[in-house]
């Protein structure tokens, strides 16, 4: 008797930059966020950061940067605040130092940019082109910010989408969008990077939030608010990524209190066609390859052949599309 | 460094609120130096969700021990882990106290639980038969780190808030006439009592080595989420993968930061 072939490995891939000029074929969809992962080489010494998806590194300055005074971190239910003041060795030393390093890996990194005005992050953009070892860029257009007196810098679908070209004009890599989550209509600031033309959308950066010492009576971080990242903000998370991704049509790369195998499929069935691990890296720095181990088998065991079959199963189009099948 | 799963073998409490929680843990036992620390999660659920940072307080063969104080949610939770129970590390981490061949008298000064990393130190120290004071320094004697914990060859000098055990007044006090004997310095403890210590050094002993170990909130533990930063001569610098030791002259102390920085909000931004 012969056995039936064994089960065809799950196609885990994920495109991003169809039209870019140099897309991105990442080898799955489970991510490093941007922050919580340095330049990549820190955690190389404990898992194979190699078997990634992807690495976003540190956002990046066009000048280095010493970042706020301390406490810069301060723990809350089921997550933390930051407001490390975007510390980072600014895109020259970037380029000379971190790049070629990134040349000789597999993974692909992604480096995350932030710039003061359009014109900054253009010509970051223009210092990236062509550098082996850089696979990507995300305009982290979202970290509130010193420009614009500590507002967050795209608020508005105007200043996203001209950020965006200004970039897009520059590089041939593929541009990925980082949105605040704090945005008065985040469907338009989405639509507006894809217009301007993103290769896709990473959602979302952190809440702003602050906790104060009781005993003091001053605020815990010395720069009064932080953002806000962990488990803790997971449904907020969940509930955008579903909302952005059924009005965009770049994929959606949903990030923020990502922890388990579980959180990274809810995302996916909300629409995101990857995702980031963040925050839950800090509490056990194996998470991120857990989910990827984990993701292989839940997609088989659903009966799909690869993994954009699952982006997106929970919206109502689709569920009607499945039951009219 | 490593991240592993040690079983504790035994949890004692030494003095009041106070423990150490003997665990086998042979690998990082054997790679530890003084003033490394471990990087301790509280529990396997979602709160406290992040790491509790714990120096080494000492290791022999294949057992580490730490000491730790109970004063809050994470600290709590660790100090009731039993004879048994698993405790989930990451570490050594961090880059410990740096002890010239040369120094023969070393002059270790503690407060409160930073005690915990100079009894390592004092070990590794009487073990290259170098002469060692310990000078430590608590609110009343019923916080005094325990004689009988500390190696006999070390001489022990107590220093209690109220008098109600050796000398009264404030630890550092007693450090200026020993300064003479001592080849080097090591403290850790309050960053009142450290920052006192960089004043004395600078008036009377400015080339004389002196280290401390710093503290800071961390994420990461890992140098990634740049959390953890000090202001130094140099910058930033961050505590768990520069520090937690530092040069004491390194170190810009947080009111002379304070009166440099400013605070307040969208000063910086986050991320
Ligand atoms: C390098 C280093 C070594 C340390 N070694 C020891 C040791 O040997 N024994 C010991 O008892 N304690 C030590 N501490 C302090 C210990 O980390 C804190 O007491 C502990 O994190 C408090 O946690 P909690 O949940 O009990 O308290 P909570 O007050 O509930 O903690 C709330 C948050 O603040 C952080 N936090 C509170 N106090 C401190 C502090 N002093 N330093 C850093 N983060 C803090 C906690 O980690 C947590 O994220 C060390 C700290 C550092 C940085
Ligand atoms: C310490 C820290 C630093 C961060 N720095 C950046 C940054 O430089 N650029 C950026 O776009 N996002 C930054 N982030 C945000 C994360 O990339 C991510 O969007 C956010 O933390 C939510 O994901 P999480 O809950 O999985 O951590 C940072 C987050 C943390 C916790
Ligand atoms: S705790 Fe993250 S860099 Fe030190």
């Amino acid at each position: 008797m012969r056995l039936p072939p064994p089960d065809p490995q799950p196609d885990l891939r994920v495109e991003i930059g169809r039209n870019a000029k140099l897309p991105l074929t990442l080898r799955n969809p489970v991510m490093v966020a941007s922050g919580t992962f340095g330049y990549g080489t820190e955690y190389a010494r404990l898992i194979d950061v190699q078997r990634l998806g992807a690495i976003v590194s540190k956002g990046i300055t066009l000048h280095p940067r010493r970042g706020n005074r301390g406490p810069r971190v301060v723990e809350t239910p089921a997550g933390m605040l930051n407001a490390i003041g975007l510390q980072n060795v600014g895109i020259h030393k970037l380029v000379s130092d971190k790049a070629p390093v990134w040349a000789q890996w597999d993974v692909p990194v992604i480096v995350n940019i932030a710039g003061d005005s359009i014109e900054e992050f253009a010509y970051m953009a223009d210092q990236l082109e062509g550098v082996p070892g850089i696979s990507g860029i995300e305009l982290n257009i979202s970290c509130p910010n010193v420009w614009e007196g500590g507002r967050v810098v795209a608020e508005d679908a105007e200043t996203t989408a001209a950020i965006t070209e200004a970039v897009r004009l520059r590089t041939g890599l593929p541009l990925l969008v980082k949105i605040s989550p704090q945005v008065a209509d985040i469907v338009s600031v989405a639509r507006a990077a894809e217009d301007g033309g993103a290769d896709a959308v990473s959602l979302i950066n952190t809440f702003v939030g602050m906790r104060i010492d009781t005993r003091t009576a001053r605020p815990v971080l010395a720069n009064v608010t932080g953002g806000l990242s962990g488990p803790a903000i997971f449904p907020l998370t969940l509930w955008l990524v579903y909302l952005v991704s059924q009005h965009v049509g770049v994929p959606v790369v949903g990030v923020g209190g990502v922890a388990s195998l579980n959180d990274a499929l809810e995302l996916m069935l909300a629409g995101a066609s990857a995702v980031q691990v963040g925050t839950a890296t800090f509490v056990d720095p194996g998470t991120s390859l857990r989910i990827l181990d984990g993701l292989r088998e839940a997609i088989r065991s659903r009966g799909c052949a690869s993994v954009g079959d699952l982006t997106g199963l929970a919206h109502p189009s689709r569920r009607a599309a499945r039951a009219a099948r | 460094m490593d991240l592993f799963s040690a079983r504790v073998v035994d949890n004692e409490e030494i003095m009041p609120s106070t423990h150490v929680l003997t665990l086998e843990a042979a690998r990082a036992a054997r790679s530890a130096s003084p003033g490394q620390f471990l990087h301790i999660r509280c529990g396997d659920g979602l709160s406290p969700l992040i790491r509790r940072p714990m120096s080494i307080f000492r290791t022999d063969g294949t057992l580490l021990q730490v000491m730790i104080r109970n004063v809050g949610e994470g600290s709590s939770w660790i100090v009731r882990r039993q004879a048994g129970d698993m405790l989930d590390c990451l570490g050594p981490l961090g880059r410990g106290f740096r002890v010239s061949p040369q120094a023969r008298n070393l002059l270790l000064v503690g407060g409160g639980y930073g005690v915990a990393p100079l009894v390592g130190l004092a070990e590794r120290a009487l073990a290259r038969r170098a002469n060692v004071s310990l000078a430590v320094g608590a609110a009343a004697s019923e916080l005094i780190f325990p004689a009988s914990l500390i190696p006999e060859e070390v001489e022990y000098l107590v220093a209690t808030d109220d008098g109600s055990a050796g000398y009264r007044g404030f630890v550092t006090d007693l450090i200026p006439e020993r300064l003479v004997w001592a080849d080097a310095v090591y403290a850790c403890g309050p960053l009142a009592m450290m920052a006192a210590l960089a004043r004395i050094m600078r008036d009377l002993a400015p080339r004389k080595p002196a280290q401390v170990a710093m503290e800071e909130r961390m994420g990461c533990a890992m140098g990634v989420c740049l959390g953890c930063c000090i202001e130094s001569t140099r910058g930033p610098l961050r505590v768990c993968t520069e520090g937690p030791v530092f040069d004491i002259r390194q170190i810009v102390w947080r009111e002379e930061a304070a009166a440099i920085g400013t605070r307040g909000p969208g000063v910086g931004g986050h991320g």
